[in-house]
Order: C-alpha cells, then structure tokens, then sequence
C-alpha cells in the first residue's frame, strides 16, 4: 500500500512518514502543496495524507485540483483550523476524513486504515482469503490460524493482493503500489516476492493470469 | 483552568426616546409662526385704529376751521367800539348734532390763559367739557369721558386771534369706533388663523418630506443589523450620504477586524498545534520518565491552547454587526459531512426542517455549534439519528427564536452526567477522541447569542440536546 504524506513541517512530516512506514505502508512526502499535487496526480497513491495549511498552494486546493481532474484516492486531512466550518470545506472539497492538529500517531493509523480498507471496498479490519488472514490493526497474518512471519516487502504485497482479491493485479501495478516513486520499476523484484510468499502461505492462493498479472483467490471470494 | 464568565449578548432594553425630530421640527415652526402671526395681528389691528382716529381727527379739523371762522366777525364796523373785540360769540350748529343735549358732539371756546369757557355748544346744557390740559402745544387730540358719561373724541387747537391765543375744543361720540376696530380685529384674528393652519400644515408636510430619506437610512440600517443587507443603501440626499458612506466604512471596518482577529486565531492555531503535534508524538514515542512527563505537558497545553483558542474566537464574534444565516443549508452540509465520516457505521439520519428559518448570527458560529451537537450524535449513535430545526415566539423575551434538536439512539447520559458534560473542560469518555470542550464550547457560544443548550433523554433512547438561538423572521 502506497501512501502520499504532505506536510510542510519537516519533523511533523518525518514522524507521519516513519509511523506509516512502520505500519507496513510505503510512503512518498511532499513539504509544500505544488509538489504534493504533482505527486497525487501523477503517481497511483492508495491514500493521502494530506496538511491543510501548506505553502505555495494551501491543502484545499490541492485536493480541489485531485478531485476536478478525477483522481479518487481517499485523503485524509490534517489541520489546525478545527472548526467545522473548516472541516465541513475540506470534506465537501473532497476529503473523506479529517484529523485535527494536535493528534496522536494512533489516531491517523487507524483513519489512514479505515481508508484504505473503505476505497478497497471491505467493512472489516480483518482480511481473510481461505485460510490467510490479514489482521490490519495489529499488522499480523495467520495461515490456518498459524502465525507466519513476512517481510515488509511480503507483508505489503500480501495486503495489496488481499485488499483487491479477486481482481487481476498487473505486475506494473504492484510496482506502483508497493515501492516508493524512486524505485526502478524495470526490475523483477516483484516475481521474486511473489514466489516467496506462495511458499509462505500456500501456492495455490496466488494465481499467475499469463501476460496481465496475478490474482489472489477467485472473483468475488472475499 | 480558569473559567471566566461570559456575558451573554442580551438585547438591552430600549431607552426611552428623545422627541422626533420631526416633532421637534413641526413644533419649533407652529410655535414661531403663531407668535409672528400674533404680532403681524396686533399690529395690523394698531394701524387700522392709527388711521380710524386719523380720520376722526380730520373730521373734527373741518368743525374746528368751521367754527373759528364762524367766530371771527369780518364784516364789523371798524369805528364801532363794541366791534373791538376781536371775536363773535358762535352759534355754530353747522352738524345738528351740536345743538341737541348731551348729544355726544360738543365745543367750547376758552383763552388759553384762563380755564373759563367763553362759548360753548348748546349740546352741553351748561355742563363743562372737561378736556386735559393742552399745555404748550398747538393741537392735541384724546378720548375723554364726555358730560353723558359717554366716550368723545375730544380736538383740542391753539389759535391766536390779534395775539390772544384761544383754545377751542371740539368732541364727537366714538360711538361705533371701538365696535368697528373689533370687528377688523376679529376678521384679520380669523384670517391669521387660517394663514397659520395652513402654514403649520405646510411646515409638517415639508417636513414628513425632508425627512422620508432618514426613515430610509433607518430600514437600511435595520436591514443591515438584521443580516438581511450587506451594506446601507448609499441613494440618499447630498447631506445624509456621508452619514451613510460613514456607516458603510464603519461596518466594512468591523467585519474585516472580526476577520483578522480569526485570521490570526487559524494563524495562531496552526502555528501551535503543529509543534505540540511533534512534541506529543516524539514524547510518546520514546520511553523513560522524562517522555512521559513531556507527552503529559504536552496534552494538558493541548487543551488549554484549546481553550483559550476557543476564547479567542468568541470575542472576535461578539464585535461582528447584525448577521444572519439559513439554517437549513448550514445543517445539511454538515449532515452530508458526517455521513461521509462516519459512512462505515451505516447511521440513518432524519432531518426535519418544521418551517424555513435563519438563525441571527454567523453562520461558522451554528456551523460550530451544531457541528459539535452532531458530531456528538454520529459518535454514540448505534443507528439513527434525528435532526429537528423549528422556529417559535419567545413570550418571555418577546423574540423570536429556534431550536434545533439533535437526538440519538446511543447510550446517553446520566442526569447527572448531562449537568457536568455543558461545564467547560470536561470529557466523559476518554475512549472516543476529541477534547471533551465540544457540549461546553456549544453551551458558551449559544449563551453569547443569548440562548442555551439543554441536555435530555431523547425518544430514540439516547441523548437529546436541544439548543435555543435567535431567529430572524420565518424566510
């Protein structure tokens, strides 16, 4: 899962960036809204966090800008200004939670969860497909009830695959969203998680779709 | 924390009012114009009696020259000695008058030298004419008392005849004078009073007319007040413009203060929240005594920043001039704001809007209060929650107000627990986020507004809380 930070203030932006790469995202920052926005309309972000009071172009129009050229990555915003009338205009710009400033760590993981999980579509913080489970607030997976212990790497593709399973997932899309925008996406890195994790939580979950991608589990299986 | 009162915006009661201007103006004028009209009166009156008497006085000059020329003999002998004397006794009856008793028309021929009479009208029967003393004029004419009692327009005139001055007298009744000066005193009384009316009706139509643009500056100021205009109306008299372009600046003033004291209130916000947000998490984060006591500190200058953040706001609004809002588009918004927030909990929400109504006052301060009612609501909702907007007469202010009820079907509150959670700082439940000052900030800011917040059980089975605010007018 790949995630966009914008925050113009560098420690409060390093210490969202680190919490949510310790919650097993990949995270790319921005500390000013232009490079924010360029970042959110052009890289595939599964959800933004994004500051309201940024320089150069302030947090409402960024998402203003997303929403009108039909970007619809969830965005969670965080402000200062906490009064409903300034809450009220980020959600009708197109935010679909918000967090005020001062907040806890915890509080933006699990909104950031709760979003991700909403735009995939499932209601639960547990993902399961077969005998896998996926506990997204402790970060834990299980095969038959069995811990299995994943890489980070594994980890976020194992959550990718369960957030959309059922649907066809091409390599390039995997790339995108489990690598931050520095990575070399020519690489077969990908082909090599993959192949880890079949052994980590069963061969047959994964299904190769020759010349589009993979699929975990068959369509509409939750 | 300290809590200092507030005071709520109470619409003080009208102080008894000077008196119009246009009564003041109507009156000062009627009061003028009746006392010039009663002088002009008098003095009319005055000239009218001058010339009445002047035209006596000719009268009795014509008898005068009459009689004296009745009195000089010039057809005596110059030889004969009884001739020497300068002067014949008159008989003169020239108006009959003269001759009848008492009739009111008299003469008499004295020496100036001597107060006897020498001649004298048979009309006095021997009865003396008793004139005032003419001193050392040639002529002098009075109203005396005559013989009959009646009053006489007395002549009085100096003559020398072969250098012995002679006065002679001559008196006619003023009967019917003193009658004819009232009847032209009562006539022009009448037509001053008329004048005078129709003067007194012109000045206040005049000024009901001058003064209709100031009636217009008011409703526009009224409208002002009320939100229901941006500015006053500026198509006024030359006079009055600058009054209103005066007031325009004034209010134009006001609201850009009310918007830098928020401005700088966000700016002020920003610019703690963001650090405190840094401290919190790097304290909670790491281990040991000192992370702990600095994530605590950190918290309680959360909420006190919170606090006094909250303060601030409220006395930039308490200087903003007369505004107004739609309730119902305010509370929508919101309504589609939380079930975007809170879609996951699958909440119904009923919104009942009974009649269309504006609320008298900013709309981010119902947006707030609301905001934080229904916030409150999605919070502890298992699944519904009913939103109720309604306007009604206020017999004990005489206003009009509205209440909106946001009700619950979560687990509500205890009495008790209802009393503590409007007082200010307080959080009843530490498990679900937030600051615990939304229900007191709520109860704060309708208090500024002169309403108030009311905490119930609600028919859903949770909490009701009903607040009361100004209304203006049923849009």
């Amino acid at each position: 899962m790949r995630i966009l930070v914008v925050e113009d203030d560098t420690d409060l932006n390093r210490q969202l960036v680190t919490a949510l790469e310790e919650a097993g995202y990949v995270v790319d920052s921005a500390a000013d809204g232009e490079d924010g926005h360029f970042l959110g309309d052009t890289e595939p972000y599964d959800a933004v966090v994004l500051d309201l009071g940024l320089p150069s172009l302030d947090g409402l129009s960024v998402l203003e800008n997303w929403r009108r050229d039909g970007r619809t990555m969830p965005v969670l915003i965080l402000t200062a200004r906490d009064r409903w009338s300034d809450k009220v205009a980020g959600i009708d710009a197109g935010a679909d939670d918000y967090v005020a400033k001062p907040f806890h760590m915890e509080e933006v993981l699990a909104r950031v969860r709760a979003l991700v999980r909403r735009a995939a579509g499932h209601a639960s913080n547990e993902l399961t497909c077969g005998p896998v489970r996926l506990d997204l607030r402790a970060g834990r997976v299980t095969v038959d009830g069995t811990p299995v212990k994943l890489t980070s790497h594994e980890y976020r593709l194992l959550s990718y695959l369960l957030h959309h399973q059922g649907k066809v997932i091409s390599r390039t899309e995997l790339t995108e969203h489990l690598y931050d925008q520095d990575f070399d996406r020519d690489s077969n890195t990908v082909e090599v998680f993959v192949g880890r994790l079949r052994k980590k939580i069963g061969s047959d979950l994964i299904e190769t779709v020759r010349g589009l991608g993979y699929r975990l589990g068959a369509a509409g299986d939750d | 924390m300290t809590t200092e009162p507030m005071e709520p915006v109470e619409e003080k009661p009208p102080r008894k009012a000077q008196r119009s201007l246009a009564s003041r103006l109507v009156f000062v004028a009627a009061v003028w114009s009746t006392v010039a009209l009663a002088l002009a009166g008098v003095f009319l009156v005055g000239l009218y009696q001058r010339a009445s008497e002047r035209g006596f006085d000719a009268l009795l000059e014509v008898h005068v020259k009459a009689l004296i020329s009745e009195m000089l003999d010039t057809e005596a002998d110059p030889d004969d000695p009884a001739a020497a004397f300068p002067i014949k006794p008159p008989s003169y009856q020239e108006d009959p008058r003269f001759s009848l008793p008492l009739s009111g028309w008299y003469w008499t021929v004295r020496r100036a030298d001597s107060p006897d009479v020498l001649f004298a009208s048979q009309s006095l029967v021997g009865d003396p004419l008793n004139v005032p003393d003419i001193a050392d004029r040639d002529k002098r004419a009075d109203f005396i008392t005559g013989p009959a009692g009646d009053e006489v327009r007395v002549l009085q005139q100096r003559i020398f005849i072969e250098d012995t001055p002679y006065i002679i007298a001559i008196a006619c009744a003023t009967a019917g004078f003193w009658t004819e000066i009232r009847e032209f005193a009562r006539m022009v009384a009448v037509t001053l009073c008329i004048a005078g009316a129709g003067l007194i009706l012109a000045i206040f139509l005049q000024v009901r007319v001058g003064l209709r643009p100031l009636a217009r500056l008011r409703a526009s100021l009224t409208a002002v007040r009320q939100g229901q205009a941006d500015r006053i109306d500026e198509d006024l008299p030359a006079e009055i413009v600058p009054l209103a372009a005066e007031l325009n600046a004034l209010i134009l003033s006001n609201r850009e203060i009310v918007e830098r004291a928020r401005t700088h209130v966000g700016n002020l916000a920003h610019g703690l929240k963001t650090p405190l947000s840094v401290i919190s998490n790097e304290a909670r984060a790491s281990s040991g005594p000192l992370a702990d006591k600095v994530a605590d500190q950190a918290a309680i200058m959360s909420t006190q920043i919170q606090h006094h953040l909250e303060r601030a706001r409220m006395a930039a609004q308490r200087r903003v001039i007369g505004v107004s809002c739609d309730t119902e588009p305010v509370l929508d918004r919101l309504i589609r704001a939380m079930e975007k927030i809170y879609r996951d909990k699958g909440i119904v929400c009923g919104f009942n809007h009974v009649a269309p109504v504006r609320f008298r006052g900013e709309s981010q301060d119902l947006e707030e209060m609301t905001g934080n009612l229904i916030d409150n609501a999605y919070k502890w909702a298992a699944s519904r929650v009913a939103v109720t907007v309604a306007p009604f007469d206020d017999p004990a202010s005489n206003r009009e107000m509205l209440t909106i009820t946001v009700e619950d079907d979560g687990p509500g509150l205890t009495p008790e627990q209802r009393a503590e959670a409007v007082k200010r700082g307080r959080r009843l439940d530490e498990t679900v986020p937030g600051t615990g000052l939304g229900l007191s900030i709520v109860a704060d800011l309708a208090a500024l507004y002169g309403g108030r917040l009311e905490l119930g059980p609600s028919d859903l089975g949770g909490l009701r809380a009903r607040l009361t605010l100004p209304a203006l007018g049923r849009s």
